[in-house]
Formats: structure tokens, sequence, C-alpha cells
């Protein structure tokens, strides 16, 4: 055989091999539901319930923050975020939160946000990324 | 419209809308008039040339007069274009205007056509005989930009977006009604704060250059299929080649310095798909010039070289479609939303996609392609072995950054990954094992036959040497408690910076020639060493070990330690620092925090300094940008993550006006000491002495007579080793007595000198002291990045190295 027809054939298994662990290492968008049914990380989209208690006391501790969503199906449930408030979370339209469910409590790792802008016109995204940053 | 309204400058934008459909006809005309000057038979017919010529002229004229009147509009401040409404203020620094030209998407465009005109005038002047047909190429693409401006309203359905649509049409809203509306819209929104950064004016127009040059080597293959002069194209478009991946490289290199320096995502690079997809031209243009070179020496792979040459610019487009559709959507902080452009970018792409497809497969029987194979100990072979490793590494980034397009086309509803730094960092570390370990030992190869038992001897020892190297710079940076992938890749970006340098010494003595490539490969090897170790290696310098934790359960799991919270003048220490948060500073729209750092060895002092993190506040958002301390080995970067020093400052920004009632809720239930001269009072955050009392005490604004008693008393504070004084006064006037209390905004203190008690020979001091939540604070995060200066030294020594291997190539085009 040749040897570039050898080469090629490890290149494309390459390729397979790239495109299974990517589709492996891909989660995906789910609800509190799901969430409770799984012991890994997942996306939950939702909104934030801004009726009920943000909180956030940097006098008390400075890597917590709690709130409460309401995902897509209408569920409800308490969030917990490592990390400092981010900046204008109120204005928040939609949430997609990445984490895990512990107990009753909504773990997240990872805040991602859209907020409204003036006039509705466009559409800002902001993130916030929980504590573990060292993660090489 | 039959509303007159008042005030509006509609000359300048209707002079940039002149011009945008200027550019948009002329282009169009050169892209017609060069194609059937290609085409046409009569070779002694110049006419069609000419025109072509013209258009392009025409075209450029058309740009910069474009963007004169767009700064015209920025510069004067005239809000009532929505483009200076929506990214700038009257507040804005004026060098930000620069910047605020680049901040919409249509001024991004007009960048990139800005480049090509300049690149196409370069091509007008150069390119001899590959003029016409590339110079069609050219003109194509300015014709498909300049449909991305145009602004055209054809029934329900938008053609283009242009930077001088006015305000009043870009929004519905009951105001615009009113002809004097102007007068209600005094200033814009401003600039995104995270933005306003020098980095900011520079950033974008080398990346739009970079992304511009692309189209010529893409230009050179079209041409060269095209035309059938299947094997010349190779070389002339070589240099433009380089040209582009050293400019697309500084310009994402400066983005990711731009994102150190001043957004807080703790890093140079957060693997969010918009720094993605910028990369993915530059690794398919980096392949194939590696490719074209091995056809320029060998003959070999002709159909790889020219499939990347051709690809990388789609890709350009490819990443513009990802940035600038709105696709991302929910997966990337910096993604412009959709601007009604999505058919329209999906349209660009095609367009080059399918002329990309359509030349490869109708010119497939005539392509020179070798039957042979190259052999095992060649140069060429593993060049092109590390050619299909870059692009695996690209489709590998493709394949996870498109995971909502995959969505969006088959209805799939995927998500990217949960931990997608930990994902791209393993993968694309074990790509660049590979490509770094090739970029080395390739390099003692030669082209079509090696002599083997010298290829492994210099081979070897190299290695070996770099083991070493390498086994102490992991020891050293504590590399080595990573994934072992990460130790093999420091092993073999080493091996590629020594190997690279032995090439390079070689070079010196002997012919210069090879000193380009082995100069861009150290400092490839560089870029690697620097990121490894500045992410591998960083670490939290706030570590917060106050024990102070509000939920126990919820610290045990996830240990969130890494916010810091100052208050104002109270030293904590962090690390190997002091460090105090000193006082807050307000710089136009800046908001700077004073943070002295000190570190103290045994009772000494041996080094201070202030690093100032700022928060802008604009467009009705915060944005927080880090301060760093420089060292030559590390980094040292801070930044605010949160505080109540903004945020109270807005809610009661007189507080002093709503009554003693109101104010005194911000303080602890008061507390009364009966003292005489010379004694101590406590309060929780210090101590307070009664100094003296002052008999002929003064009261501003109130003119005292013989009869009324006015006593201060002198009272020092002590907290947190600095010293205060104050002197609240006791006033009796006719037959009524007052209190004028002081505030101490510093100390978060109110004192009240609240009675004379003659009897006892005491005076009675009312001590109000802050809340413990009404003080003022920051939470801080501090982190340190080892050798992060390999990193920026590497890209400089890379660019170098770019640079003189295009000088190299150059002169090749001249000699054929």
């Amino acid at each position: 055989m040749k040897k570039s027809s050898i080469f090629g054939i490890v290149i494309i298994a390459i390729a397979i091999a790239v495109i299974i662990s990517t589709y492996s290492n891909t989660s995906t968008y789910g609800s509190f539901k799901d969430a409770r049914q799984t012991s890994s990380e997942l996306h939950v989209v939702g909104k934030l319930n801004k009726g009920k208690e943000l909180f956030y006391d940097a006098t008390k501790d400075a890597n917590y923050f709690s709130f409460y969503v309401k995902d897509n199906k209408g569920e409800e449930c308490k969030v917990v975020f490592a990390g400092t408030k981010p900046q204008d979370f109120e204005r928040s339209e939609q949430i997609v939160l990445t984490g895990k469910m512990k107990g009753q409590e909504f773990y997240a790792s990872k805040i991602l946000m859209k907020c409204p802008s003036k006039y509705n016109e466009k559409l800002n995204v902001t993130e916030a990324n929980a504590t573990k940053s060292a993660s090489l | 419209m039959d509303t007159v309204f008042k005030g509006e400058h509609l000359l300048p934008g209707s002079i940039g809308q002149f011009f945008i459909v200027l550019a948009f006809g002329s282009a169009l005309l050169s892209f017609i008039s060069y194609f059937f000057a290609t085409t046409t038979a009569d070779k002694a017919d110049n006419w069609w040339l000419r025109l072509g010529r013209i258009g392009y002229w025409l075209n450029t004229f058309s740009i910069i007069g474009m963007g004169v009147c767009l700064f015209n509009i920025l510069y004067s401040h005239y809000f009532e274009y929505h483009y200076a409404w929506s990214y700038t203020s009257r507040t804005l620094p004026s060098y930000y205007i620069v910047s605020g030209f680049w901040n919409g998407q249509e001024g991004g465009f007009l960048l990139w056509m800005f480049w090509e005109a300049v690149l196409g005038n370069i091509l007008i002047w150069k390119a001899k005989s590959w003029e016409k047909p590339v110079m069609t190429t050219l003109a194509l693409s300015q014709v498909v930009l300049g449909t991305m401006i145009l602004g055209l309203q054809i029934g329900s359905m938008h053609i283009g977006s242009s930077p001088f649509l006015l305000l009043r049409n870009a929004m519905e809203a009951p105001i615009f009604q009113n002809p004097n509306y102007l007068d209600f819209i005094k200033d814009g929104k401003g600039m995104n704060p995270s933005l306003q950064n020098y980095w900011m004016i520079i950033h974008p127009p080398v990346l739009f250059l970079g992304i511009a040059s692309l189209v010529i080597p893409f230009a050179y293959a079209v041409a060269g299929l095209w035309v059938r002069r299947f094997k010349e194209w190779v070389v002339p478009a070589i240099p433009y080649a380089l040209f582009g991946c050293m400019v697309l490289g500084t310009g994402v290199i400066m983005g990711a310095f731009w994102a150190y320096e001043s957004l807080n995502f703790g890093g140079f690079w957060a693997w969010d798909p918009v720094e993605n997809a910028s990369i993915f031209p530059w690794l398919f243009l980096v392949a194939g010039v590696h490719v074209l070179i091995v056809f320029k020496n060998t003959g070999h792979s002709y159909f790889t070289a020219t499939f990347l040459t051709l690809m990388s610019f789609v890709l350009v487009w490819y990443s513009s479609f990802l940035a600038r559709s709105g696709v991302l959507g929910e997966t990337s902080v910096h993604a412009f939303t959709d601007l009604g452009l999505f058919w329209q970018l999906v349209a660009g792409l095609s367009i080059f996609f399918v002329i990309t497809v359509y030349l490869l497969v109708t010119r497939w029987k005539e392509m020179p392609i070798t039957k042979k194979d190259e052999e095992t100990y060649s140069r060429e072979f593993w060049m092109f072995v590390g050619a299909v490793f870059l692009c695996l590494s690209c489709f590998h980034l493709i394949i996870v950054t498109s995971v909502p397009v995959w969505n969006a086309m088959f209805g799939t509803k995927l998500a990217p990954p949960t931990e997608p730094v930990k994902h791209y960092n393993v993968i694309q570390a074990s790509f660049a094992v590979v490509i770094a370990l090739l970029s080395g030992f390739t390099q003692f190869l030669k082209y079509k036959k090696t002599d083997v038992q010298r290829f492994f001897i210099s081979t070897v020892i190299y290695l070996i040497f770099s083991a070493l190297i390498t086994a102490l710079v992991v020891y050293v940076t504590g590399i080595y408690k990573l994934h072992l992938v990460f130790v093999l890749l420091m092993f073999c970006s080493i091996y590629s910076v020594v190997a690279n340098a032995k090439i390079l010494a070689d070079a010196l003595k002997g012919s210069f020639k090879l000193a380009g490539s082995a100069v861009g490969h150290i400092g490839f090897g560089l870029i690697l060493v620097g990121a490894l170790i500045a992410a591998g290696a960083r670490s939290v310098v706030s570590i917060n070990n106050t024990g102070e934790r509000y939920n126990e359960e919820f610290a045990k799991d996830e240990d969130p330690r890494e916010n810091i919270l100052l208050y104002k003048n109270e030293p904590v220490k962090m690390g190997q620092y002091t460090v105090t948060f000193t006082g807050d500073t307000i710089e136009g729209a800046q908001h700077l925090f004073n943070i002295n750092y000190q570190r103290v060895e045994g009772n000494k002092v041996t080094e201070q300094f202030v690093l100032r993190p700022n928060v802008i506040q604009s467009q009705g958002g915060m944005s927080s940008s880090p301060d760093t301390k420089h060292y030559l080995f590390h980094d040292l970067y801070t930044h605010i993550t949160m505080t109540n020093v903004i945020s109270s400052e807005q809610a009661n920004p007189d507080a002093d006006q709503h009554g003693p009632a109101d104010d005194d809720k911000k303080y602890d239930a008061p507390i009364a000491h009966e003292i005489a001269v010379g004694d101590t009072m406590r309060y929780r955050d210090g101590i307070i002495v009664l100094k003296g009392l002052n008999k002929s005490a003064k009261i501003q604004s109130i003119p005292l007579t013989d009869k009324d008693v006015a006593v201060g008393a002198q009272l020092e504070i002590t907290t947190n080793g600095r010293k205060y004084n104050s002197e609240p006064v006791y006033l009796i006037k006719g037959k009524s007595v007052f209190d004028f209390g002081k505030k101490l905004e510093d100390a978060g203190l109110k004192l009240r000198f609240t009675k004379i008690l003659p009897e006892k020979g005491k005076v009675e001091i009312t001590v109000y002291q802050q809340k413990e939540s009404e003080k003022k604070y920051i939470v801080m995060k501090a982190l340190s990045f080892p050798y992060i200066n390999f990193l920026w030294a590497g890209t400089i020594i890379m660019v170098l190295g770019f640079l003189m291997s295009i000088f190299r190539r150059n002169k090749e085009v001249k000699a054929v």
C-alpha cells in the first residue's frame, strides 16, 4: 500500500475521533427537571424571577450569589453561583445557566445573560464565569 | 414624509450615501471590465483593462469619501445619525471617536473595503500579467462587500445596512413625530465600556488588513486555475500569503492582548466562538503557505496547496458569517447580533465557496498532480504532514464552534461543551504537540532526499537537549501537575525552539535564506511555551482566607474563595502582599479604584505600588477593566468584581438632604459615652480620644453673640493605623440647645456632642458607626500570570520571521 494512502487513513481516523469526542463532549439544553435526573453538567435556559430575592452580600461572603430562575418549562428553582453578582444582573431578559443540581439547588458554574439595551433595539450578551479558573 | 425636522445635518449623510452607491456601482463596473479584459481574445485591445482600472480607482475614491463623511458625522456629534448615536457620546474622548468608527458592523465592513481597495491598487501597480484575472476577483469581492453597506429597502427586505442611516429611520418611537425631536436627543448612547481601550484603536485596523489581504492568494489561485496558468500562480502568491499570515496573526494576538489588558475574562484567550472563528483562516493559510512552498520546491501536493489557499478565504467569509449573523446567539459573549444580514452573509459565503468548488472540479483533470510518492526522509513529506495537522486542528475548532450552525441546519438541540476551555485545551494541545514536533525536526531534513544517519543524529541530540530543558521548566513552573499532554506540548515546543535556533545559527553562518523560517518557528515555539505556562501555571492570588462563609455546605463543594473583600482603608493580607483599598477617583467615564500593594519582609516594606483597576459605566452597563503590574517574569493582574461604591452613590447622591432620621438609618444604633478630657472610648474599628474642649468654637453660617455658648469637642480617632481629627460642636443659643455632629466618611463614623454634664465634669459624645454593610468596600480578584512575556515576545519574533520570509520570497518572484 502506498504511504500516502496509509497517511490518508490515519488522518480520516483522527477526524472521526475528533467528531466523536466533540459529540460526546457537547452537552444539551435542558430544564431543571432534566438536571435533577442527571449528574452531569448541562445548560438550562430560563428567566430570572425578579419577584424573589436576589441574595448577594459581599460582607458575608464575597463568593456566594443566589437567585431564582424559572426555566422554559415553567419550573422554578433556586440557583447558587460561586462568584460575585454579575453586573446588571437584574436587567437580564434571558439567562443561560451551566451547572448541575445539588439537592434542591442548582449550582451554576457559568451564567450567560442577555440584557435588553435601551429601546429593545439590540441585545447585549454578557457572561460570568464562576471560580474554578485555573483549569487548563 | 411631510414633517420638516429641525436641526438635522443631512448633507454628510447624503454625500456618504451617494458614495456608497458609487462604490458599489464602480466595483461592479470594475469587475465586469476586468472579467472581459481577461476573457477577451484580442490581446491588443486594452479598452476593458482601462475601464476596469478606472472602476477600481473610482471605488477607492468613494470608499475614502465614505470614511470622511462618517468621520465627520462622528466627530461633530450628529446624533441624528443612528451610527453616531449608538456608538459615541459627547463625553467620549476624541481619540475613541476613531474606534467608534469601527464599533459597528458597518464600520467593520468599511474598514475591510478600505484595505481591499489599498491592496487592489498595489496589485494594479505590481501584478503585471496577472492584473486582469487577479483584479477580477478583487473587484468581485468589493462588489460583495459593497452590498453589505448599501442599505437599500426593497419591499420588506433590505439589502445591507448603511452607516448613514438616520436615527428616526432606524427605530420607531413617538418622539420622531416631533419636528424638534433633536432637541431631546442631547447625547448618544456612548461606547460600550469594554471597547474604551487604546488597543481598540489599533487592533481592528490590523485585523481587517489581515482579513482583507487573504483575498490576494485566493485571487491568484482562482486566476491560475481560470486562465490555466496552473504552476505559475504559486510563486507570486507566496509573499502575499505570508503577508496575510503575518498581519492576520498579529491582529488576532493584538485582540488577545486587548482581552488580557482590558477585559475581565481573566486571560488572553477564552476559546470564545468569535475568537476561534478569527483563527480559522489563519490556520488554513499557514498550512497553505507550507504546502505552496512544498509545491514550488518539489512539484508535489499541487491540489492540497491550491485547495488550502482557496479555502482560507472561504473561511474568512465563514468566520464573518459566524461573528456577524447572530447565529452564535447564546454561545458567545461578543458576537454581533443580527443586523438582518443573515442571508446576505450566507450569499457572500456561497459565492466564494461555489467559485472554489467550480474551479477545482472543472480543472481537476488538468492539474499538475504528481503520481509519485514523496520520500519518507524528505522535507516536503513532513511539511505536508504538518500542514494536514494544522488543518485538523482547524477542523476541530470549526466542528465545535459551529454547534449553533448545526443546530440551525439540522434542527438539533446540541449545546456547546460545558467545560469548553478544558475541552479545547486538551484537544488543541494534542494537535499542537504534533505540529511543534514537526516544525522542529523537519528543519533538519532536506528537500527530496536526506542523509538519514546525519538526520537521526542531529534530531536525537536536540531531542535529548530539549528534554533536559523541559524537565527543568516543568519542575520550576509546576506544569507537571497538569494533564500529561501539556507536559508533552512543553517538550515539543521547547524542541521546536531549540532545533530552529540551531538552524538559525547555521543560517547566519552560511546561506541566509533559511533564517526567516527559523526565526518564524522559534517565535511560534515561544508563543506555545508562553501560553502554556501563563495559562497552565496561572494562580489566584486573592484567596479569601477570612473564613467568612455564607453557606458552609456550598463552600465545601465549590470552595469558592477566589474573590476577596476589601473594606476601605482596612488592610488585608493576600498571599505575599498586604493590600489596602485606599480610595476611588472618577476620571471621565472611568471610575478608578486605588489599591495599595505592599510586600513586607520582616518589618521592612520591600515593595510598594498602587494598582488602579477601573469600572466604566456606559450604555447603562458597567464594565470592569483590570490593572496589571508587569514584572519581567510574571504579571500581577487585578480587577474589581463587585463594589458598593458606585451603586450607593447613585442610590442616594445627596443623602444629607434626606434629614437626620433617614441618615441615621445608615448607622448602627448610637452609643452615648460620658467621658472627661483625656479619656478614651472604644468602638468597633478603633479608639476615640477626647483631647480637649474648644470654648471658642465657630459654626459656619450661624453668627454667635456673647450670650451664646459654643463648645467643640476635640476628638482624635485612631483606626487601622490612621489618625483623624474631628470636632463636633455643642451650642446653646438663646434658650435652645443644638448640636452639630460631624461625619468622618473615611472612618465610617458620625460623632455628636450631645450633652455637657458640668456636675460630673464630663461631656457626652454619641458615636454612630456605619453599619458593616454600609461601609465602602470592593470585591476583587487578583491573578498571577507567570512568564506571559514569552507569549508576547514569541509573537514579535514570529512576525519578524514572516517578514524575513516575505523579503526572501519576494526576491524569488522577481527572479522568475
